[in-house]
């Protein structure tokens, strides 16, 4: 992004989510500031009227109870001082006798009007300011027909008025260039992770497919979002080298025995005279095909395991009863090649799963340790309750043992140890046992039973 | 038996066709699916035997319009996906048996064999072949007359092979019925329980009852 010009940065900014989502907010803000001013503006401006009406009705009765009790003179002696001592702001009086002459005041004369009113006076000569002119007033016909005015200065009211506007605007205006410039910063910061995440994609299109997204540690949603992406990328790197190694497995592996399978055939087609020679030649084909047939469906069986495809079937399986019943199948083959199978399986112990990967799973593991120990040999299987939630799959004999060393390869496809390269089985027991026990959440660790092999699935 | 064959591939289908022939079978073939509705839902078949990838109609789809045609025949799936979710969405689809591509003719004649058997009107608590007498209830076992003890694997064995009396019951479906195990293990663990058994109700008595058939399965019949 940084190599990008300033005015595309500045289109894409204002396009990007999360400065619209700015603006929807500051529109939102605008709106109900406006009605708030409304409110403010009309409450308070009615508050101060009244409050003024008030007062210009008090000072209009307290003269009009001073005319009853000392007729139009007396009226006209108290206007006069009260002018000439203004105690609370610039009030105006106008007294006006009935034939409409004004006997005092500082206001010119009017057609008496009874109640509030509002009006302006003739402007004096220093002041520019039109509304300054304007007064409310409070008019009253005397019961002798002079009338009586008594006004004030309406400006404080439009003082507030036009401050309560002033402060509106300013508070308006800072809140949309905050709002506008905060949509601005996020949007940038937000394009910039998303840039980040689209160079990574880039590169990994590219061909680098261990390329992965920084994470910020900041744990929110982009993060989470990156992390799940991540995730993803770990899991699809898993898939395609599994792919690319079952592709190497297959080339280098499947050719030994296609090889053998093509010798016999040849082998019958040259030296094969009698029909029973040529069948046993084709029994023994069959027998080759077959072996390449497993190989090749156990090899699908892992990656489409591993493929996590198997989800679906998933139900609960009671485990203890699974491992009593593959246990007991091979009691008497394990008896028949001399060795010992000893079961010990704890008691209602559930998993959710697939029975019969689960069933194979531990049957490899049997075979596997009936295979690759003398006769003589005891085999142990066994299922423990660790805790509430955890059980152990143990898998023991007292053979010979895998070295330390090769402990970590045995579960890759078709790895052999070197001893075992003549005995039957095609390498790829172990990699399903892993495959499976994978599938089902459960750790697998390899250690020694001194003497022997101890296989340990862990939930 | 009266057989409808609905497989697209035509060497596969021809091998089939001709190996069902040639041990007694009348068998009809087709090569599509929507061929193979019209077929299942006119006279009724002692067995269908359907592969899964069939042009202009899939076997999946097939038997299920079928079913709800009301066709009744049992019907054996020929499918290459051999995963369980595969086979658990076949028997769901109304198709009562599976066999998984490549397979041994042996194998699927044992399975219309006993797809094809008709299922005996009451429902039997005593099984005989012989002198070999199954009681269900009692879980005993005697032959003449002589009590003999059996290990539970043991009995579910003898007992699945009674059932099917006279008909080829092979490795894989002793497998399925007696250990639910829809693999194949290394481990001739079927042949080691199969010798124990018979060393338990054929040993000590003249003429055996439960004979191996070479490069098929086994089978108990009295004999002749």
């Amino acid at each position: 992004m940084s190599s990008a010009p300033p005015n595309r940065i500045f289109r894409r900014i204002l396009r990007s989510a999360s400065f619209r989502l700015g603006l929807i907010y500051a529109a939102l803000f605008v709106v109900s500031a406006c009605v708030l001013f409304a409110t403010v503006f009309v409450t308070a401006t009615a508050a101060m009227q009244s409050d003024m009406q008030a007062v210009l009705r008090t000072e209009a009765f307290q003269l009009a109870e001073i005319h009853r009790r000392l007729g139009l003179i007396g009226l006209a002696e108290q206007i006069t001082r009260r002018m000439n001592f203004r105690t609370r702001g610039p009030i105006y009086y106008l007294l006006q006798a009935p034939n409409r002459e004004v006997v005092v005041g500082n206001l010119p004369g009017m057609p008496p009007v009874e109640g509030v009113i509002d009006f302006r006076r003739p402007p004096d000569s220093d002041e520019t300011d039109a509304n300054r002119s304007r007064l409310l007033g409070f008019g009253l016909v005397l019961p002798d027909g002079s009338f009586l005015l008594v006004a004030q200065d309406a400006s404080r009211l439009i003082d507030m008025q036009s401050a309560i506007v002033r402060a509106f605007v300013w508070a308006g205006g800072l809140t949309l260039i905050l709002a506008v410039g905060g949509g601005l910063l996020l949007g940038r910061n937000f394009l910039r992770r998303i840039d980040t995440i689209g160079r990574t994609t880039r590169a990994i299109m590219e061909g680098d497919l261990s390329a992965r997204i920084p994470a910020r540690g900041t744990n929110d949603e982009i993060d989470q979002l990156v992390a799940s992406l991540n995730a993803m990328l770990d899991r699809i790197q898993n898939l395609m080298e599994g792919l690319r190694q079952v592709t190497g497995d297959i080339a280098h592996d499947l050719r030994t025995p296609l090889g053998r399978l093509r010798q016999r055939l040849e082998e019958a087609r040259e030296h094969a005279t009698t029909t029973g020679e040529y069948a046993a030649a084709t029994e023994a084909a069959i027998g080759e095909a077959d072996t390449l047939l497993e190989t090749f469906s156990a090899l699908l069986r892992i990656a489409q395991i591993e493929a996590g495809a198997q989800k679906s079937a998933f139900s609960e399986v009671d485990l203890s009863g699974l491992l009593r019943s593959v246990g007991e199948a091979y009691l008497p083959a394990a008896e028949d090649v001399r060795h010992t199978l000893e079961l010990e399986v704890d008691d209602g112990i559930g998993i959710t799963g697939d029975r019969q990967l689960l069933a194979q799973m531990v049957s490899n593991l049997i075979e596997n340790a009936l295979n690759h120990t003398p006769a003589g040999s005891t085999v142990r299987l066994s299922l423990v309750r660790k805790t509430a939630t955890h059980f152990e799959i143990e898998v023991a004999d007292n053979g010979p043992g895998i070295p330390e060393a090769e402990r970590g390869r045995v579960f890759d496809r078709f790895y052999r140890l070197d001893r075992s390269r003549t005995t039957a089985g095609s390498g790829l027991g172990l990699a399903l046992v892993k495959a499976i026990a994978t599938l089902h959440g459960l750790t697998i660790q390899l250690g020694d039973a001194g003497p022997g092999l101890r296989v340990t699935i862990s939930s | 038996m009266k057989i409808l064959l609905i497989e697209d591939d035509k060497q596969t289908a021809d091998y089939i066709a001709k190996g069902l022939r040639q041990h007694g079978h009348v068998v009809d073939q087709v090569d599509n699916g929507r061929d193979g509705l019209y077929m299942a839902t006119g006279d009724p078949y002692d067995v269908m035997v359907v592969d899964r990838n069939l042009p202009r109609m899939d076997g999946l789809s097939m038997v299920k319009a079928a079913r709800q045609a009301g066709a009744r025949s049992p019907a054996l799936f020929l499918t290459t996906m051999g995963g369980v979710d595969d086979r658990v969405a076949g028997l769901e689809a109304g198709a009562d048996d599976y066999l998984v591509k490549p397979f041994a003719f042996a194998e699927l004649l044992a399975r219309i064999s006993a797809l094809g058997r008709r299922p005996p009107l009451v429902a039997q608590t005593k099984l005989q072949v012989g002198g070999l007498e199954v009681d269900l209830l009692s879980r005993a076992v005697t032959r003449d007359g002589k009590r003999i003890e059996l290990l539970a694997q043991e009995f579910r064995i003898l007992e699945y092979l009674m059932r099917h009396a006279g008909e080829i019951v092979t490795r894989t479906m002793l497998l399925e019925k007696v250990w639910d195990f829809h693999f194949d293990p290394k481990t001739n663990i079927v042949e080691t329980h199969i010798s124990r058994l018979r060393s338990k109700i054929d040993k000590g008595f003249d003429k055996p009852l439960l004979h191996t058939v070479r490069g098929a399965g086994y089978v108990i019949r009295a004999a002749e």
